[in-house]
């Protein structure tokens, strides 16, 4: 009815109900508190140095330092991210066999980066290369592709 | 001349030791004993008297208070060695080296912290099992089981969140992989399926948050050891005390009432098996420590894995599971699974036999389930400890991993129709076939059948194919085991059960034995993915 006083009960509803909210509400602040808005990680893009001094082939020079692979073909250079598609371990190249095998579940791709055994579910992802006015080969881990007729062009492969 | 036995008398009529004890000079009569644990604060979780089956040893093992005891050393040694540990990428493994070569005790206390971390997951599994094999879960205990199951996921969270804190190439590999698995959860991981539905990215996921990053780093770190030391302990703390309130509330033991049954006095008789199992268990813990080293491997190297990299036992049944399945199914879906499944047991298992003793007879088909099962985990950590080698290839225990091995054979999906076929086929008849064949079937007879129509097929496979004796049996074996759990025994003890249960309980089992036939037909048909959707990540 308008114009009737509120109930002392229907006043502490609202009440606790309030308090309910606020709980609920600092709660999903905090959550959000925990996704951090600055990152201290280091660059995804480096220099791997000139295109030219790559032979034929897989080389295993930046995979310490930056977890690439830099691949040589006959017609020119593409980079594979040397993590693993399945749980993201370092696979090892194995120039003998020329196939990467991972060490955590047993994975094995070939030099296309496609699956050949084990248990990963996609092919290893292929990172944007450019070459540099000084023939320098510039990598970057951020711009990553892995589907075959898009990643053997566009950005993600260079003539040398 | 001292005498001995006067020194406690005059300690006791001290003021001093009255003011802490406040109880009449001891007489050692029923009411003195009762006085001594309802006056003290720590001995008051008890009740004053009990059951005399709680006290039993060849019952109860004394695996929940052995698994407490462990919490407790864990916990003294933990607060030790945080004095030293500094959790930062730059100095964490300097002061595990600092600990290990400069520190007094050092190497013993992170031994000590280490083994009964190890012991503790081992007892409390055992803890489990002894509880369900006694069907002490069944009302009005299921609560304190589903509660227990909680706090066996958070033993092995502990364990899982104490694996980095090191910051060695174990610990940096072992939180990569379990964090990738986080990053495979279905809606909630950038790699999992349904990820684009809320706009998953690398760094907005369930993963990111875990990691405080893109990758295990700096900021994995300290949310690692702020988990570690702080958070879980509190919750698991927390559900310790409903835990052990719920079993005193429940009078400790669920054995049936005996004819005249009277109760013990808990000081003595339940106070010296605890004290005794909690000496018992710091001598056990002492002597490893003093007698083996905790590992700890070369400086965290987030580039390079070493090969192979292996989980700690506890988790090296899962890291071999992935190898059969897609990452969100080994690692999120059927670890779900197994918990949800547990917590329900109480609810599914209606049997009310077989309540407070072991009983194979009485409960059949929950006993031996539920075995199979423990059996399955830890087969797959045997596979994953003592048969797995460089490039996670198959190498038995008495191999040396020198030996060269030939590459993996290249492994092949059934197509989708076949797949999806086969899939729904395992279901509906898994599901219909123990419902609706009644009447009492002969095992000795079915058995027999088997025997024969395996002989038959074996015999038309063996002149049409070319495969090897060896594969011919492990078809055989991994059949007969479906046959027998996954029809004769639900057959014979399940198919009186009301639907929703019944269907529960056999998705349950028909699940367990999906994952070992898949073993099956990976290691020895080469079969990649029974049925592969990549659209949904949906490889199993």
């Amino acid at each position: 009815m308008p114009g009737e006083p509120i109930t002392r009960r229907n006043f502490l509803w609202v009440g606790w109900s309030a308090l309910a909210t606020f709980f609920a509400a600092s709660a999903a602040a905090s959550a959000r508190f925990l996704f951090p808005n600055v990152l201290y990680e280091p660059s995804q893009k480096f220099n791997a140095g000139r295109a030219k001094d790559y032979p034929v082939g897989v080389s295993t020079r930046w995979t310490k330092l930056q977890r690439v692979w830099i691949v040589r073909n006959e017609k020119g250079i593409y980079a594979l991210w040397a993590r693993c598609t399945h749980l993201g371990c370092t696979p090892n190249w194995f120039n003998d066999q020329g196939r990467f095998r991972c060490p955590c579940h047993g994975s094995n791709f070939s030099p296309d980066g496609d699956v050949i055994a084990g248990p990963a579910p996609k092919a290893l992802w292929r990172c944007k290369v450019e070459l540099a006015s000084t023939g320098d080969l510039i990598i970057d881990k951020a711009v990553l592709e892995d589907r075959p007729g898009f990643r053997e062009g566009h950005v993600y492969f260079v003539e040398v | 001349m001292l005498d001995l036995n006067e020194i406690p008398k005059k300690v006791y009529e001290t003021q001093v030791w009255r003011s802490i004890f406040r109880h009449a000079p001891w007489k050692d009569a029923p009411r003195d004993r009762m006085r001594h644990i309802v006056d003290n604060i720590w001995l008051h979780l008890h009740p004053a008297r009990i059951r005399p089956r709680a006290v039993k040893v060849s019952y109860s093992w004394g695996l929940g208070g052995i698994s407490f005891m462990l919490y407790l050393i864990l916990t003294v040694t933990g607060v030790l060695l945080m004095f030293y540990y500094r959790p930062t990428v730059e100095l964490a493994y300097q002061d595990m080296k600092d600990l290990e070569f400069a520190v007094t005790l050092g190497k013993f206390l992170r031994n000590a912290h280490r083994w009964s971390a190890h012991a503790m997951v081992l007892i409390v599994i055992l803890h489990m099992v002894r509880v369900f094999l006694t069907g002490a879960y069944k009302k009005p205990r299921e609560f304190n089981w589903g509660i227990g199951v909680l706090l066996l996921s958070i033993t092995l969270f502990l364990s899982f969140t104490g694996y980095l804190l090191p910051w060695d190439q174990l610990a940096i590999w072992a939180v990569t992989v379990g964090t990738n698995m986080a990053g495979a959860t279905p809606f909630m991981g950038n790699e999992g399926p349904f990820s684009g539905l809320l706009g998953m990215r690398v760094n907005n996921d369930v993963r990111f948050v875990l990691l405080g990053g893109t990758t295990v780093g700096a900021s994995t770190l300290i949310r690692f050891y702020v988990l570690h030391c702080v958070l879980v302990p509190l919750v698991a703390g927390a559900l310790m005390i409903v835990h052990f309130w719920r079993v005193r509330k429940d009078s400790f033991s669920a054995a049936p009432l005996e004819a005249d049954e009277q109760k013990l006095d808990v000081w003595p008789h339940l106070i010296v098996r605890e004290y005794l199992a909690a000496a018992l268990t710091i001598l056990a813990i002492f002597l490893w420590s003093v007698l083996q080293n905790a590992p700890l491997e070369e400086l965290a190297n987030p580039t390079v894995t070493p090969n192979p990299s292996k989980a700690p036992w506890y988790f090296v049944g899962l890291q071999e599971l992935l190898v059969y399945f897609d990452p969100w199914i080994a690692g999120v879906l059927i670890p779900n699974v197994i918990i949800a499944g547990l917590i329900a047991m109480p609810f599914i298992d209606v049997n009310p036999k077989g309540v407070g003793y072991y009983s194979l007879r009485e409960r059949p088909l929950a006993n031996v389930m539920f075995l199979s099962g423990v059996f399955l985990w830890f087969l797959l950590i045997f596979i994953g400890y003592f048969c797995r080698g460089p490039n996670w290839g198959w190498y038995w225990p008495w191999e040396s991993w020198l030996a060269h091995k030939p590459l993996p054979p290249p492994t092949w999906d059934l197509p989708a129709w076949a797949g999806g076929a086969l899939m729904i086929f395992y279901m509906a008849f898994g599901m219909a076939a123990p419902r609706l064949i009644g009447g009492e079937i002969s095992w000795s007879r079915a058995i027999g059948a088997f025997a024969a129509v395996f002989l038959l097929a074996a015999g038309g496979l063996k002149i049409f194919t070319a495969l090897a004796a060896a594969k011919l049996l492990m078809l055989g074996l991994f059949v007969f085991i479906f046959f027998l759990l996954g029809f004769l025994f639900p057959q014979r003890y399940l198919k009186g059960l009301d639907l929703a249960r019944y269907a529960l309980t056999m998705s349950l089992i028909l699940m367990m034995l999906g994952v070992l036939l898949k073993i099956g037909l990976r290691l020895g048909f080469d079969i990649k993915y029974v049925l592969s959707l990549p659209q949904f990540n949906f490889n199993i």
